[in-house]
C-alpha cells in the first residue's frame, strides 16, 4: 500500500527563487490495484513517483510505502519496490544476464535466489535469447524486456511506473500494459503516471488528477466520471485542469 | 563491505573491460607509447646529430697571427672555413660568419708580464649553427689555452717547446645498473603519480556522470543500496582501474629501457637496467595505495558533481593537471623539508623516492602515509555527500 500525506516539495533556483513542484498532495493506492496518476507534462507527476521511490526527499509531508515511512526509512522502502520510468535506460556494456545479476545483488538476492529468479523469468519474458546478449546491442523491444524483467526481479510489494510507455510503439506500450494488470492481478501495489487518457482507463482502478504540483480531483474511475457531466476520461480531465488553467490565467 | 558494494565494484570492472578506451588506456598504450617514444627522440637525436655533422660552418678569425699555428688548426676542423677578419665585427651576421675567435691586440707581451689575457669565442647559444660552430672549436680553444701557457712559461725561462698533451675532462664510471637506479629513484615516484591519475580519470567520469548523461542513475538510486555501498563499489573500480594502470605503465617502461632500448639502433646508449628489487617494489606499491584511493575518490567526487560528460571531463582534467604538477615537485628535492610531506600526492612521490634511494625517514613515512589516509577518507565522504545530494545529483 501506499498512503501519500501533504506531500510537497519546493525546488531551489538561484535565479528564479524557491519552485514548488508538488503542493500537499495526498492520496491512497491499495493493493491489488492501479492507481493513475495523470497530469500534464511539469504538473508535478515524476517528482511525485521520484519522492515514493525516496530518489529525491520531500520538503514537507510524508508517505509510506508498504509500511515504511519515505523519509525515517528510506532504505526500507526501496527494498520494497520496483521504479521504472519512460527516461531511463540499462547499460549497454552488459549482457542481459549481468545486468539481471547486478539489479539482483542490488536487491540484497543471494546467488542462489538471483540464479532461480533468473529460471523463473526466463519463459514469460522471453528471456532465453537475451541473456548472453550485450544491451548495446539488442533492439528497443528487447531491451523493454529486460527493462521490465529488472523492475519485477526481487519481487517487489510495490511497483511505481512513471510514463512507461513514453516512447514505445503500439506493441511495446501494450506489453507494459499488460505487465501491470498482470502484477495487479497478483495483488501488488501499482502507481502508474501516465498523460495518456486511454491507457489510463484501460488499466487504472483509482485516478489522481495533478496540476501545477495539486491533486486536483482523485477517486475511482467511476467516481471521477460522476463529478463531471462527461463520460470519457480526457472530457474529465480537460474539464478539471482546464477549470484550473482558466482560473489560473484570470488571477 | 557489502555484496551490494561488492555487486557495484563487479559491474564497474564488466563494464570498464568492455569499454574500448579504458582497455587501450591500461593495457595497450603504456607498451605502445613508451616504446614509441623511445624510438622517436632516438630517431630525433641520431638526425640532429647526422644534420649538425654535415653543416659547413664560417669561422671567423681576429688577431690570430699573434698565435702561431691558430689559423691552420682553424682550418683543420672538419667542415671549417676559417676566414681572417680585420676586426671585430658588431654583429655576427654582418660579416657572414657563424662565429668569431678574437685574440686581442699585444696577448703574448701581456702574457709574458704575467696579466691575464682574455681570447674570445664569440656566437649565439640560441642559433644552430653558431652554437654547432662553438661546439666544433672546443678542441682548437684548448690548444690557445695550452700554447698561451707554453708562451707564459717560455717567457720566465722555461725549456718549453711545445704545448703538453694534457687534457682535463669528465669521465662518467656509472654502470648501467646504476644509471638505471638513480633514473628510477627520479622517474618512477612521478610516473607512478601520473599513471594512477591517468587510469582512474576515464573511468571515474564515465562511472558516476556517466551514470546521468545515460539515463541510468535513477535505476541505481531506486534500489536497496545505499548510497554510500554504490559510492564505495564506484571507487573500489576506479582504483583497481589506477592501480592496473600504474602496474602496466611501470611494467612498459621496464621492457622500454631493458628489453626493446638495446634492440633500437641509436638507443642503446639510453639503455639501462631499469630494476626495482621486489622488496621495494611491494613497498612502493603499499605507499601508492592510499594515494591511489585519495585520487580515485576525489575524481568520483568530481563525477558525481558534473552535469555532464563534458563538464566532467573538464573538471577531471584540471585535478590530472593538479596531480601532475604535485608529482613534478618530487624532482630535484633531495632533502625535502618536513613540511613537503603533509601536500598530498608530493608527499606520497617523495616518499616513494625515499624507498628507492635507500634514504627513508620514518617520520616522512608516516607523516605521507597518514595524510594520504586522512585525505583519502574525507575524499570518500565529500563524494558519499555528492552523491547523496538530490540538488547536485539532478542539477541542470
Amino acid at each position: 500500500m501506499i498512503q501519500v500525506s501533504e506531500l510537497s516539495k519546493t525546488f531551489h533556483d538561484r535565479k528564479k527563487g524557491d519552485i514548488p513542484a508538488v503542493r500537499g498532495v495526498s492520496f491512497t493506492a491499495r493493493p491489488g490495484q492501479v492507481f493513475g496518476l495523470l497530469g500534464r507534462n511539469g504538473a508535478g507527476k515524476t517528482t511525485t513517483l521520484r519522492m515514493l521511490a525516496t530518489i529525491l526527499v520531500p520538503t514537507s509531508g510524508t508517505a509510506t510505502v508498504a509500511g515504511f515511512d519515505i523519509v525515517q526509512k528510506p532504505a526500507e522502502v526501496r527494498r520494497r519496490i520496483g521504479y521504472l520510468s519512460g527516461d531511463t535506460k540499462l547499460y549497454d556494456r552488459l549482457t542481459g544476464k549481468e545486468l539481471l545479476q547486478y539489479f539482483g545483488a542490488l536487491a540484497g538476492m543471494t546467488k542462489g535466489a538471483i540464479a532461480a529468479r533468473m529460471t523463473e523469468l526466463t519463459e514469460p519474458f522471453g528471456l532465453a535469447d537475451l541473456l548472453d546478449v550485450r544491451i548495446g546491442r539488442m533492439s528497443t523491444g528487447m531491451k523493454q524486456r529486460v527493462s521490465i524483467a529488472r523492475v519485477v526481479f526481487h519481487d517487489p510489494e510495490v511497483l511505481i511506473f512513471d510514463e512507461p510507455t513514453a516512447g514505445l510503439d503500439v506493441i511495446g506500450a501494450r506489453n507494459v500494459l499488460r505487465l501491470i494488470q498482470d502484477l495487479k492481478g497478483k495483488g501488488r501495489t501499482v502507481i502508474f503516471s501516465t498523460h495518456i487518457m486511454t491507457e489510463a482507463e484501460r488499466i487504472c482502478d483509482e485516478i489522481g488528477i495533478i496540476e501545477e504540483g495539486r491533486l486536483l480531483t482523485d477517486g475511482s474511475l467511476e467516481s471521477v466520471r460522476s463529478r463531471s457531466a462527461t463520460r470519457s476520461l480526457e472530457d474529465v480531465f480537460v474539464d478539471v485542469v482546464g477549470a484550473t488553467a482558466a482560473a489560473e490565467e484570470r488571477r | 563491505m557489502t555484496s551490494k558494494t561488492l555487486a557495484v565494484y563487479r559491474k564497474e570492472i564488466i563494464d570498464a573491460l568492455r569499454d574500448g578506451r579504458s582497455l587501450f588506456a591500461i593495457f595497450v598504450f603504456p607498451f605502445i607509447l613508451y616504446p614509441a617514444m623511445m624510438g622517436f627522440m632516438s630517431w630525433i637525436q641520431n638526425k640532429n646529430t647526422e644534420d649538425a655533422r654535415a653543416l659547413s660552418l664560417r669561422i671567423g678569425m681576429v688577431g690570430e697571427a699573434q698565435i702561431p699555428g691558430l689559423a691552420d688548426s682553424l682550418r683543420a676542423v672538419r667542415g671549417v672555413e676559417a676566414i681572417s677578419l680585420p676586426a671585430a665585427p658588431v654583429r655576427l651576421e654582418g660579416a657572414n660568419v657563424d662565429a668569431v675567435l678574437e685574440v686581442p691586440d699585444g696577448i703574448a707581451a701581456r702574457v709574458a708580464a704575467g696579466d691575464s689575457a682574455k681570447v674570445q669565442l664569440v656566437y649565439k647559444e640560441s642559433e644552430n649553427r653558431s652554437s654547432q660552430a662553438a661546439e666544433r672549436l672546443e678542441p682548437v680553444l684548448d690548444q690557445v689555452r695550452r700554447a698561451l701557457t707554453v708562451d707564459w712559461a717560455r717567457s720566465l725561462g722555461a725549456n718549453a717547446q711545445a704545448p703538453p698533451a694534457f687534457t682535463v675532462e669528465k669521465r662518467d664510471v656509472s654502470s648501467k645498473d646504476e644509471m638505471g637506479r638513480f633514473f628510477a629513484a627520479l622517474l618512477i615516484p612521478y610516473l607512478l603519480v601520473f599513471l594512477v591519475a591517468a587510469g582512474s580519470m576515464h573511468m571515474a567520469v564515465d562511472a558516476t556522470t556517466g551514470e546521468k548523461e545515460r539515463s541510468t542513475l535513477e535505476t541505481i538510486l531506486a534500489t536497496a543500496a545505499t548510497r554510500g555501498e554504490l559510492v564505495l563499489g564506484k571507487t573500489m573500480a576506479v582504483l583497481t582501474a589506477s592501480l592496473t594502470g600504474a602496474l602496466t605503465g611501470i611494467t612498459g617502461l621496464f621492457l622500454t629501457f631493458n628489453v626493446i632500448a638495446p634492440l633500437i639502433p641509436g638507443a642503446e646508449r639510453q639503455s639501462m637496467q631499469f630494476v626495482v628489487g621486489p622488496d621495494k617494489a611491494v613497498l612502493l606499491l603499499l605507499t601508492m595505495i592510499p594515494a591511489a584511493i585519495f585520487i580515485s575518490a576525489t575524481l568520483v567526487a568530481i563525477g558525481c558533481f558534473a552535469r555532464g560528460m563534458r563538464e566532467g571531463q573538464a573538471y577531471a582534467s584540471y585535478f590530472y593537471m593538479a596531480t601532475i604538477f604535485l608529482g613534478l615537485g618530487s624532482f630535484g628535492q633531495q632533502s625535502p623539508p618536513p613540511s613537503r610531506f603533509f601536500i598530498p600526492v608530493l608527499n606520497t612521490a617523495l616518499l616513494q623516492r625515499e624507498i628507492l634511494t635507500d634514504t627513508v625517514n620514518s617520520l616522512h613515512a608516516l607523516t605521507a602515509v597518514g595524510t594520504s589516509c586522512a585525505l583519502a577518507a574525507i575524499m570518500l565522504v565529500v563524494a558519499v555527500r555528492l552523491f547523496s545530494n538530490e540538488s547536485v545529483l539532478f542539477r541542470t
